[in-house]
């Protein structure tokens, strides 16, 4: 008995199940005569049809060609009509105004003006709606009428062409330095057009860069045969440094993103800078802070705002939004001040890598607090620390806590 | 203990002495030998992982190298869709007759199929070298509503429609000749890997080498990318060494053994892959978006899976039971088109995936989560990934017990309405605790495993399920009419491309276009994958429905499968006795001093 069971376990599931189909077969064994084997039919299923006369074969075939070229046109229609797109998008506000929801190009429009709606003429627009110029890449001046005093931060997202943005100066919600855009009051900055340092090239004197070939250049990514280290350290302020006005308090959500800057300046009044604020300014090279006093006509003269500067950002700085200043890896020195109340989540993400084995970008991270004071007074969002890449877990960069700024 | 230690020692032995003994030659009722597993093991999953590689290079907005480099506008993908769809619609038709009938075509058919397609070929060529919208009105309403169209202007309009016309041409072209040539010696199924390794290894080697996306021009880089893709889609290396091996055997219980275990096993070397390559890209200094991923990782990867694809798919064998080549029944295009409509339960997948079309357009969900909402990357990226993936092996080993247990049909409801409460879940942890990333990243995490493991016996059952289709197909019309089915597709084109637009049109109002960094915004990664997400729940619900009515029992497969073999023996026969009367004659004839009259299989096929 014993011996029967050990064989049994001893049979593995293939043998088994080799066993229970050999069973099962004779069920399964269909004795069709050689004329049939086109036409025998299984009980349950239907009949073969091979080689067999379909009825009103011509009716069929006719209402089957109808089905389909409905079915095809009407697939062809709704794709078509999906794509559609017209060049302005409107909405209509509560107050009988409109909202451009959006504008698609309709080939090469460079310069908009953004005032009445383009099918009457009458209606103001009053507002920008999320996305409305997404991903244009031939818009290279937008115009804001006096109407519009609502612009939503994600606006001219991904405008990969736009140099400047211009404001009527009667609007009484917005204004413009040189084509960057603010809030009236200068206290937010909006929108750092994403090619603005085209329009800063062309408008002092760097429109014909050339090669050592003589070939024209569009831009400097260092000193060259043709341009030595001091040219490049002017055109770098000239066209890649920008200094923010001192009464600004809030970087706009995605103010400053892709931007072409080696040097920003920022207030000591900034108060905050919101999510994607500095976003993706791979060459920003320094933060500075700018301490002098000077209104808007100094901000020209960077031999003055230097002398009263301080690296990385101001004190006095509170919130730091998520994502501010991700994937900024140029940026070498990174110092959170003592007023920081709170950092979001990936704000200082991808600002470092490796190469050759040696960490680049921002190595460490300098926090004026001790690390106790630092973390009852700041509320973190998760990995508000860069990462690196080890090649296995990625790993948190260091923090040196109670660090002091550097000169 | 002692019992139990023994039994399961036993078994092993008994199973190492039943493989040792059918190694060469299958055991009796079965037509696979083990050394055959093995073979399958290395071709398909070398096939399979090389395929996937491939998944990294397309022309669509979810490619990183599309995404990062190439830079097209998101809905420029549609757009060239419509271009292409009118004509698609007449090629499609003749790549069915000519793939239904396994490339072998009464002569005069072929000869004016041949004449078409040069002379697409011709066309398509001078449509792309040539701009013949100088000879158009350019202040005209067509050139400028063309002119509209993101990323399209009129006259790269026409350079699609000609790449569009020559890539149809030329690929019919290779159809006729390649299947002709190869079919007979290698099978329906994995023939097209030998024609089209070598050119598509080329390909995937140009793709990342060849400087397009540094066109500034964005209407000339999408109509030179669409060219650059047409050509490398010419060559295909689709995953039909798993489409030979799921057709391994007649015996449909030796099919689930082969798709649960060596197949199975053999996915293991795209788990591998899946673990490594993101190591690799990680150590790239811009990640998924550096260039060299294209340049290097992707072709070394792929090349090398190709290799050991080419090299074992030789001794994979299919065996469907089918009449010899030259007794196959010759299939008229009504026949095709009435053949497939009269199959029940081909319109029961139809249902079904009318009802799936409701998450078209939908982005890859769980890679935005891991590089988005998690920022994962190298081994961590690799190791969830890895974990998901082979949360589904488990219960893939238990498939065979499974699939005797449960009935297809609630399988198929259960991993519906399995699918529908995990993606339920997600949506809820995103919405209600998506602030913290720990904890949310953790929920989904945990609901993407289980709703991994329910998944694998369903999928096992619904891959066996469409193989039956097949066989029943065969023995309703004689041929398996694969490419027939599309017809389907036809009548649900006008609802499957009115409800495949909104997820895209929904995600162009949230923001998603060809940057894909939006995703970095929280509020609109949250609407990005949510919104689609709850649109995808109701499909779930929605797709368990047409279940219901399969009925499609094992008994009747068996059946069905005796005919097949049956209708097998019996042609074959009749085909030998023929070849012998013709040999006979032929030496009569020569004796007797005639020539010798041929019979091609062709007019064999046309009388």
């Amino acid at each position: 008995m014993k011996k029967e069971k050990a064989k049994k376990n001893s049979e593995d599931f293939l043998a088994k199940e080799a066993k229970e189909e050999a069973a099962q077969a004779p069920a399964y064994t269909l004795d069709i005569p050689e004329d049939e084997i086109w036409t025998y039919q299984i009980e349950g299923l239907h009949a073969p049809r091979i080689g067999k006369p379909i009825k009103n074969m011509r009716q069929k075939k006719i209402l089957v060609v109808v089905i389909l070229l409905i079915a095809i046109g009407l697939a062809i229609f709704f794709s078509i009509r999906a794509v559609h797109t017209v060049p302005f998008k409107y909405a209509v506000l509560e107050d009988g105004s409109s909202e451009l929801v959006r504008f698609s190009n309709p080939g090469d429009v460079t310069t908009l003006t953004i005032d009445r709606t383009e099918d009457d003429a009458k209606t103001p627009v009053t507002a920008l709606h999320e996305f409305a110029f997404n991903c244009d890449e031939k818009l290279t001046e937008i115009r804001l009428g006096k109407n519009v005093v609502s612009v939503e931060p994600t606006s001219f997202y991904s405008c990969w062409a736009l140099q400047t943005i211009r404001v009527d100066p009667d609007n009484p919600a917005y204004c413009d330095l040189d084509g960057v855009l603010y809030t009236k009051d200068l206290t937010r900055v909006v929108c750092y057009p994403i090619d603005h340092d085209k329009y800063l090239r062309n408008s002092r004197g760097y429109g014909d860069l050339k090669d050592a070939a003589g070939k024209p250049v569009e831009e400097l990514w260092g000193p060259t045969e043709v341009y030595d280290e001091a040219f490049y350290e002017k055109y770098n302020a000239d066209t890649r440094t920008y200094v923010l006005p001192p009464s600004v308090t809030v970087i706009g959500e995605m103010a400053f993103n892709y931007a072409n800057l080696t040097d920003l300046y920022l207030p000591e009044g900034l108060r905050e800078i919101e999510t994607l604020g500095l976003f993706k300014c791979t060459s920003l090279e320094h933060i500075f802070t700018c301490t002098h006093p000077a209104g808007l006509e100094a901000l020209a003269d960077l031999s003055v705002i230097q002398k009263d500067a301080y690296p990385s950002l101001p004190e006095g700085l509170e919130i730091i939004g998520s994502d501010a200043l991700t994937g900024n890896q140029a940026l070498t020195y990174l110092f959170v001040p003592a007023s920081v109340t709170k950092i979001g989540h990936h704000a200082f993400w991808d600002t470092c890598y490796k190469e050759d084995g040696e960490i680049k970008g921002v190595s460490e991270i300098c926090i004026a607090l001790e690390e106790e004071a630092f973390r009852a007074q700041t509320t973190l969002g998760d990995h508000w620390r860069p990462q690196i890449s080890t090649g296995l877990f990625p790993k948190n960069i260091a923090v040196r806590y109670g660090a002091e700024r550097e000169g | 203990m002692e019992e139990n230690k023994s039994g399961f020692g036993g078994k092993v032995k008994g199973l190492l002495r039943e493989i040792r003994s059918h190694w060469n030659t299958p055991a009796p009722g079965k037509y696979v030998p083990y050394k055959e597993y093995k073979d399958v093991i290395v071709s398909v999953g070398s096939n399979y992982a090389g395929s996937k590689t491939l998944e990294y290079i397309a022309f669509a907005a979810s490619c990183y190298l599309m995404m990062y480099h190439y830079k097209l506008p998101y809905l420029t993908f549609s757009v060239i869709n419509i271009i292409n769809m009118p004509l698609g619609y007449v090629w499609t038709l003749i790549w069915w007759f000519v793939c239904d009938n396994l490339g072998f075509l009464p002569k005069k058919t072929e000869r004016k199929l041949v004449i078409t397609y040069v002379s697409m070929v011709v066309i398509g060529l001078s449509l792309i070298i040539f701009d013949i919208t100088r000879f158009f009105d350019q202040s005209g309403w067509f050139v400028t509503y063309m002119n509209s169209l993101e990323g399209i202007s009129c006259a790269s309009a026409f350079k699609i429609l000609g790449t569009h016309t020559f890539f149809n041409g030329y690929v019919g072209l290779r159809n006729i000749f390649w299947r002709k040539k190869l079919i007979p010696k290698f099978g329906r199924y994995k023939y097209c890997l030998y024609s089209d390794v070598v050119p598509k290894c080329i390909m995937v080697v140009l793709i990342g080498w060849l400087p397009f996306y540094n066109i500034p021009d964005v209407v000339t880089r999408v109509w030179v990318a669409n060219l650059l893709f047409a050509v490398y889609n010419m060559f295909g290396f689709g995953e039909q060494m798993e489409a030979a091996a799921m057709n391994i055997s007649p015996n449909v219980r030796e099919r689930i053994l082969v798709r649960s275990y060596p197949i199975k096993i053999s996915h293991i070397f795209n788990s591998i892959l899946a673990i490594i390559l993101p190591v690799f890209i990680g150590m790239l200094r811009y990640k998924w978006a550096d260039i060299n991923m294209f340049r290097y990782v992707i072709p070394i990867t792929f090349i090398t899976f190709a290799t050991l694809t080419i090299v074992f798919a030789g001794r994979v064998k299919e065996r469907i039971p089918q009449p010899p080549l030259e007794k196959k029944v010759q299939i008229n295009f009504w026949d095709g088109m009435f053949g497939v409509m009269g199959n029940k339960y081909k319109w029961i997948n139809t249902v079904y995936q009318l009802l799936d079309s409701l998450g078209n357009g939908m982005l890859g969900i769980t890679t935005i989560l891991y590089l988005y909402t998690f920022r994962l990357s190298g081994l961590a990226y690799s190791l969830i990934v890895a974990l998901i993936s082979f949360a589904g092996t488990p219960p893939d080993l238990f498939a065979p017990y499974f699939l005797k247990r449960f009935k297809y049909k609630h399988l198929m409801i259960f991993f519906q309405l399995s699918r529908a409460i995990g993606n339920g879940i997600i949506v809820l942890a995103i919405l209600f605790c998506g602030e913290n990333l720990t904890l949310c990243g953790t929920l989904c995490v945990v609901v993407l495993f289980l709703m991994e493991v329910c998944k694998t016996v369903p999928v096992t059952a619904q891959h066996d399920m469409d193989v039956r289709i097949n066989d029943y197909q065969m023995y309703l019309s004689g041929e398996r009419l694969e490419n027939f089915s599309g017809v389907f597709g036809w009548f649900t084109g006008p609802i499957t491309s009115f409800v495949g637009l909104i997820i895209p049109l929904l995600l162009l109002k949230y923001g998603f276009n060809s940057n894909w960094d939006i995703l970095f915004v929280d509020a609109s990664r949250i609407k990005i994958i949510v919104i689609p997400m709850i649109i995808d729940i109701v499909g779930y619900v929605l797709m368990a429905i047409p279940f219901f009515f399969w009925d499609y029992t094992d008994d009747k497969q068996f059946k069905v499968i005796e005919v097949l073999r049956r209708r097998e023996e019996v042609t074959r026969k009749q085909l030998e006795e023929e070849q012998n009367s013709a040999a006979a004659q032929e030496t009569q004839e020569t004796e007797e001093g005639a020539a010798p009259v041929p019979v091609s299989c062709t007019q064999e096929v046309t009388e």
